[in-house]
């Protein structure tokens, strides 16, 4: 697991080490998977009163979390609608800029990377007052793009480093028009980056606490539901939404454990 | 600009510019522009008008009392004289009172209360407390990920990190409240032990000590120290390591001459982003501590806007936090002599 480099002892202390960290990731996970599970209205795993599915049918008829699962993906529809075109005009005015006017306008637009999230609700939720417009879901979706679109424009600009602009020069002697150049041969180009980041915006967006907490206002999102919920004590039901995302995750991350490797034997 | 238009044309640069100029304005610099505008003015407190106001109605009662039991015409129209013009002063009082006018000022910073500075303080001490922790915590683990022998090592252990994170902050959090609960995990195998006894409320409060925040906020940011650790590490070359071992280093010296230095813009990344993470959490320790812990900042930012309803106060906390992190960052840049470009990957 470590280099060849190193003596059998510390390679010993090395993998033990690793082991330890990775229960530190995953043991909490594991609990909170069981504890889904349990028959006790505590979510607990040392006071296990058997197997029950109770749960999942508590979250179903749940309305509240529910709407804000619904609630949640709109928003995260709305944080790639804004943030992908934003992103990826900012990757495409950046690579053409010359290195000092770049540097400005890259500091500024990812700064929000390094803003704290509650700053970024906070900021909006002002701004948009001003305007009549009080928190709720449209200023969630402003509040988390500003940082997502940034996030959007660092995978944007890592693949433009990576793109042959003789092709675009060639298609433009040749007489076709920018419009013509930009649809066929930068788009393209850049289609698979557009996926990933709309991916990213998705997750980022869906999982955001700090920044929505702020610039919600009356209204929720799954995830600032369950965190209202906290104040008042622990819920299994709260273990059936962890559960979810735990399977979720775990068969996206055996998709692509099996993909590359497919694609490395290949 | 020429460039762009060249390579855009004029009409698609145009709509890349405007794109760009609306997301940098709506977004980040207006917003944050109106942050700081509110956090420099407030409007002076209403507690006094509402008392001058009283005192007038009351005049005017007693007045009106003097006036109603007065018999002469001329005295009691100068009792009414009186009257009107004490209800033109409250009037002109009570529009003051529903909106009292703006004033100008730093006050909002310097208002800041002796225990509010405290928690402010120990929040930036918690957070480089964390950001170390974290550190020490993940070296290793980086070390292990970068240099991994064998392509498919490196993927499993990127993917054993990557799983965790992908799954929802809050519910990484909410692990562990439950495990650190008064009838969490651990408090529930002591009890088994006969250590603790549950029954009579005899566990012990995890939640109550600042550790638990720490080891939450460790998990819950862990990733942002590893991965710009590991993005660094897995440039490095292997053979300025064996021609060190070769030349007789030890482990240790290997990694402070060798390994640490080469990491270190990694690190700095890491650091940076950990400790503007855990300075401005605010899910972690309000989950965490529930209110029975100590306060961090980021709780008090919330209570401002929401409990106490004071934006003003609450917007001048949140600009003194952001400095905090600028100056966090600055330090970090100079400190290693990494640029912006390095830090976002």
């Amino acid at each position: 697991m470590s280099t060849a480099n190193d003596s059998a002892g510390a390679r010993l202390i090395l993998n033990i080490y690793i082991g330890l960290f990775c229960l530190y990731l995953f043991l909490p996970l594991a609990v909170m998977s069981a504890a889904a599970f349990n028959s006790y209205d505590y979510p607990s795993v040392t006071q296990w009163r058997g197997f029950t599915l109770q749960w999942f049918v508590a979250l179903a008829h749940d309305g509240r979390l529910i709407q804000g699962l619904i609630n949640s993906v709109a928003v995260a529809l709305g944080v790639i609608a804004v943030s992908i075109p934003a992103g990826l005009a900012g990757a495409l005015i950046l690579t053409r800029l010359g290195q000092r006017s770049g540097t400005v306008l890259y500091s500024v637009l990812v700064s929000p990377v390094l803003t704290p999230g509650i700053i970024l609700g906070i900021s909006s939720l002002i701004f948009w007052r001003e305007f009549g417009v009080p928190g709720g879901l449209f200023v969630a979706v402003m509040a988390q793009s500003s940082f997502i679109a940034s996030y959007a424009m660092l995978l944007f600009l890592a693949r433009l480093q990576r793109q042959d602009r003789t092709l675009e020069e060639a298609a433009l002697d040749l007489g076709a028009s920018h419009m013509l150049v930009f649809r066929r041969i930068t788009l393209p180009f850049l289609a698979p980056t557009a996926f990933t980041a709309a991916v990213v915006a998705f997750l980022q967006s869906f999982e955001n606490y700090n920044t929505t907490v702020f610039a919600i206002g009356g209204e929720w999102t799954l995830v600032t539901e369950i965190a209202s919920r906290l104040r008042f004590g622990l819920s299994p039901v709260i273990n059936v939404v962890g559960v979810i995302f735990v399977a979720l995750t775990l068969v996206a991350a055996t998709t692509y454990v099996l993909l590359s490797s497919r694609k490395k034997a290949r | 600009m020429a460039s762009l238009f060249r390579a855009y044309g004029r009409g698609l640069g145009a709509l890349l510019i405007a794109i760009a100029t609306l997301w940098i304005l709506a977004l980040i610099l207006v917003p944050l522009g109106a942050m700081i505008e509110q956090s420099l003015w407030w409007k002076d407190s209403k507690g006094e008008i509402t008392l001058q106001i009283d005192r007038l109605y009351n005049d005017m009662a007693t007045l009106q009392l003097d006036a109603s039991g007065e018999s002469d015409a001329a005295k009691k129209a100068g009792f009414e004289a009186q009257i009107a013009q004490k209800q033109a002063e409250a009037t002109a009082l009570e529009a003051q009172e529903t909106n009292p006018p703006k004033t100008y000022g730093l006050a909002n910073f310097t208002r800041m209360s002796g225990l509010h500075f405290y928690i402010f303080i120990r929040t930036i001490i918690y957070a480089l407390m964390v950001t170390a922790l974290a550190l020490v915590v993940c070296y290793p683990m980086a070390y292990a990920v970068a240099l991994a022998s064998g392509p498919r090592k490196a993927i499993v252990l990127t993917v054993a990190l990557i799983v965790p994170y992908a799954i929802n902050e809050l519910l990484r959090v909410y692990a562990w409240l439950m495990i650190l609960d008064y009838r969490g995990v651990i408090n529930g195998i002591l009890g088994w032990l006969g250590l603790v006894d549950l029954d009579n409320r005899g566990w012990i409060p995890f939640l109550e000590n600042p550790s638990a925040v720490f080891l939450a906020m460790i998990y819950t940011y862990v990733l942002f120290m590893v991965f710009p650790m590991v993005n660094t590490l897995e440039t490095l070359d292997r053979n300025q390591i064996e021609a060190a071992r070769d030349l007789g280093a030890s482990s240790f010296r290997i990694h402070r001459r060798v390994i640490i230095p080469h990491a270190k813009p990694g690190i700095a990344v890491g650091c940076i982003m950990t400790f503007m993470l855990s300075a401005g959490s605010y899910s972690v320790p309000a989950i965490m501590t529930r209110g029975q812990g100590g306060d961090w900042f980021s709780q008090l930012v919330y209570r401002q806007f929401f409990e106490s309803n004071n934006w003003n106060m609450g917007s001048a906390y949140a600009v003194s936090l952001l400095v905090v992190c600028t100056a966090f960052i600055l330090i970090m840049m100079r400190l290693f002599g990494v640029g912006l470009r390095d830090i976002a990957k």
